[in-house]
């Protein structure tokens, strides 16, 4: 079955480095992977970088290359045509939103983009203050007219513990009882399997994470 | 009602006799906007910005907190402070260099914005402090310093129409006139109607007023006066441009 | 949201630009002015957000020299106004920042350097440093704060708005790029939950009372008839300078001691700076750092001081010189055994580079 996903959050929620990861997990299967680099906002941390990389994966990357990108970050806001046909692909899309104040409404700049054929999965970070409590996600969650499921991504960067972790989970759970939109996964760190296991202390699926965007700046 | 010989009590006593030179029109202006003061009891709520060239002469000319700030950018540095605190009046005064050329940006963006203050541009046909240099009101053929054979229209372009510009792009609640110390009576209708739009709150003000600057164009009392009155009065009309209620006088 | 920000001591994963927008609104920041320019952008972005929540302002203006003027008006009428830009931006603003030098306005903006001449590159750079330290037509009394982390963003923006209403001096947070978009953990809190007190803010403007009546009318200028008359305003400021500048110069130094050679740099080279510095003390080597924090005023007698242990210097800066000029200044009558640079204008550093540099010499 077709999968086609788009991940989206706040800066440094680490909704990138959940696509990367989905969309190399996807590349296992037979069907071909296509990631698109849908960052409107802040096209400096984006897949730009790792664009070869990753194709040497397998992967089908819809992304600029710094090289023709001149004023790079003042025109950064430019949608590649590609990007506008991407759904047209066969195979996965694996879609990583840098959205904006527009919240999904991006979604817009898709050819083909409709409710039912997609997921639109939010990527959360409780150490992120604008999405540090119950309250405040909610209210950024309800910016989005689609919104199908939840992935508690709560890190501190190289000082993420298993306590921001189990925070995470918790305060995700309590978003996704309140707002009855599922709590698909929670993603963590590969160093973290041995004390995680397969699933998080409220028993979600853990998504482990090869960490790619660091070496993805500018 | 105003005793027209007697000085403003919102005039600061200890500079006067005033700086500006004989036959400035600068000195009408401040007189009819120290009366508009009084009459309306502001004193004590006004920030008057004054701007670089003859206006920053102003800088100690009323019993007003008055701030002379750099040329050009009196209206933005009243915009912050109004923006900042809205309870302040803030009045932007400065000369026709001032308001159409260097800081033409900021009156055309002050407006957009109907950002609530009151400009004052003083339009005297030149740059009065610098030696009488071209200025962007400098009328058709007028002989300055750098058009020392007359503005040609052709390679410098015509007199900027000041209020007719800011009328076309104000948002509702605007106020914009052109006054003449010519017609003080009139200048002082305008005058305090624009200060009142302020108080009122409605939106942006803007008032140019047509001077005289006897020292650069080198005129007697009868010239200067044939200047503000024929020449000028030709290309620019007085009157109001726009007004909250849209009921305008000519 | 709450009335208070911040709630306790908070450790969290943020942008420098976000950074920047929280010390803001915990330093009780009341407006911000500001142009789009990139890489700042997101400062803009997080406030506009905050901004209504704690009750906050916010003014997008025509251009960066009105960002400076409005900001000056803001603070003039009595608010904690500050403002962000970068590259072209600051060339902009050097017109507005002399005047809060000679007019003794309490401006605060964080300034993202990035490439230049010119438009250039919207990335990173050490460029503005000229410009920010000694910018416009005056003799540079400015406060300048160069960071290198995000905690460092965080303290010294709070930091500027104290410094600046103290001393009344123009007071800045020089970052760069890298800084605006990388993201790394950091400990916010409220800075009066760490005994950091807010220096109040004052009106220059609209004071109570009818002026000519009740008090002295407010009359404020930067503009002078003669010289003689100039002189007499501008060296009492001097003077004022000098006295703050032994109270606010910071600078940073680790392993000097010993050291038989000493690594300078400022802002976020001084990450690679220090990492370099450890890594090559793990191998045997007496390598020291020294970092000014405060590029203007300059720590010219802690790098003496250091001098005087250490007379070997390798300085790294991605730009051509422009920290290498007051670090020479500094060491002026201080006998220098070996000075060597390292300028890479537009171009950032790593430890790796500069361990291999070290090493390769010895």
């Amino acid at each position: 079955m077709r999968i086609v996903e788009a991940y989206i959050g706040e800066y440094a929620s680490g909704k990138s480095e959940n696509a990367i990861n989905r969309a190399l997990d996807l590349v296992q299967g037979e069907e071909p992977v296509t990631l698109v680099d849908l960052d409107l906002v802040e096209p400096c941390y984006t897949l730009r970088p790792l664009k070869r990389q990753l194709e040497a994966r397998g992967l089908q990357v819809i992304a600029w290359e710094t090289k023709d990108t001149v004023g790079l970050g003042e025109a950064g806001a430019i949608l590649k045509p590609e990007m506008r046909w991407a759904l047209q692909r066969a195979g996965h899309v694996i879609l990583d939103v840098g959205y904006g104040a527009s919240g999904s409404q991006i979604f817009n700049l898709l050819e083909g983009f409709t409710q039912s054929s997609a997921q639109v999965l939010a990527v959360i970070n409780v150490a992120r203050p604008m999405t540090a409590t119950v309250a405040d996600i909610i209210e950024y969650l309800q910016e989005f007219v689609q919104l199908d499921g939840l992935i508690n991504n709560s890190h501190l960067g190289d000082e993420t513990n298993m306590a921001i972790i189990k925070e995470g989970v918790d305060i995700v759970s309590e978003v996704s009882r309140k707002m009855q939109i599922p709590f698909v996964a929670t993603a963590a760190d590969e160093r973290f399997r041995s004390q995680l296991g397969k699933q998080d202390h409220q028993g979600h699926t853990v998504r482990y994470l090869r960490r790619f965007m660091t070496e993805a700046f500018w | 009602m105003t005793d027209h010989l007697a000085m403003p009590k919102s005039w600061h006593v200890e500079t006067k006799p005033h700086k500006f030179c004989p036959g400035c029109g600068h000195g009408i202006a401040l007189k009819i906007l120290g009366e508009v003061i009084d009459e309306l009891n502001i004193q004590d709520r006004l920030v008057f910005g004054v701007d670089i060239g003859c206006s920053l002469l102003a800088w100690d000319f009323f019993d007003v907190d008055t701030v002379q700030t750099h040329h050009g950018r009196t209206n933005p540095v009243m915009v912050g402070m109004k923006r900042a605190n809205p309870d302040l009046l803030c009045i932007a005064y400065m000369g026709d260099g001032g308001g159409y050329a260097i800081g033409s940006q900021h009156l055309v963006n002050s407006a957009f914005r109907n950002e609530r203050i009151l400009a004052i541009v003083i339009n005297n046909c030149n740059y009065g402090m610098t030696g009488g240099q071209m200025a962007p009101t400098t009328l058709p053929g007028q002989k300055t310093e750098t058009s020392p054979y007359g503005r040609d229209a052709e390679t410098t372009g015509s007199p900027t129409l000041g209020p007719e510009m800011v009328a076309a792009i104000a948002s509702p609640g605007a106020y914009v006139a052109r006054g003449s110390i010519a017609n003080i009576k009139q200048l002082k209708r305008f005058m305090k109607k624009a200060v009142e739009n302020q108080i009122a709150g409605n939106g942006f003000s803007f008032l140019e007023v047509l001077s005289s600057c006897p020292t650069n164009w080198r005129t007697n009392a009868k010239q200067t006066w044939a200047f503000v009155e024929d020449e000028m009065s030709k290309y620019f009309k007085t009157g109001e441009l726009r007004t909250p209620d849209e009921k305008k006088e000519a | 949201m709450t009335d208070k920000p911040i709630q306790g001591e908070k450790r969290v994963f943020m942008t420098g630009n976000e950074t920047l927008a929280w010390a803001a609104v915990a330093a009780g920041a009341d407006i911000m002015y500001g142009y789009p320019i990139t890489p700042q952008n997101e400062v803009m972005h997080y406030w506009t957000r905050m901004a209504p929540k704690f009750g906050r302002k916010f003014l997008q203006t025509e251009d960066e020299l009105s960002a400076g003027f409005t900001t000056i008006g803001g603070i003039m009428a009595g608010s904690r106004a500050f403002s962000a830009t970068a590259g072209p931006g600051t060339t902009l603003f050097q017109e507005p920042i002399s005047m809060a030098e000679m007019m003794r306005i309490p401006l605060v903006m964080a300034i993202l350097q990035r490439g230049g001449p010119s438009t250039a590159t919207v990335i990173y750079s050490q460029q503005e440093v000229n410009m920010m330290t000694f910018g416009g037509n005056g003799e540079g009394w400015r406060v300048v704060y160069s960071t290198a982390t995000h905690q460092e963003l965080y303290d010294y923006m709070i930091k500027s708005f104290n410094t600046a209403w103290k001393y009344r001096f123009p007071t800045f947070v020089l970052a760069d790029g890298y800084q605006a978009k990388m993201r790394e953990p950091l400990t916010m809190y409220n800075p009066e939950d760490r005994g950091i007190e807010m220096v109040e803010t004052e009106r220059f403007v609209g004071l109570p009372g009818v002026p000519g009546t009740d008090r002295p009318p407010a009359h404020h200028r930067n503009t002078f008839s003669v010289e003689e008359e100039l002189y007499e305003a501008t060296m009492p400021i001097q003077k004022e300078y000098e006295e703050m500048s032994e109270h606010v110069v910071e600078w940073e130094e680790e392993d000097v001691d010993d050291a038989d050679i000493i690594i300078l740099s400022h802002g976020v080279v001084s990450r690679a700076a220090k990492a370099a510095k450890n890594r090559l003390r793990a191998k045997g080597y007496k390598v020291g750092y020294f970092r000014p924090i405060t590029l203007r005023p300059f720590p010219e007698k802690a790098l003496q001081k250091v001098a005087g242990k250490c007379n070997n210097f390798l300085l790294a800066e991605s730009a051509l010189g422009q920290f290498a000029r007051p670090v020479k200044e500094a060491l002026f009558n201080v006998p220098v055994n070996s000075f060597e640079t390292i300028y890479k204008p537009g171009v950032g550093f790593t430890a790796e580079e500069l361990v291999e540099k070290i090493e390769s010499a010895r």
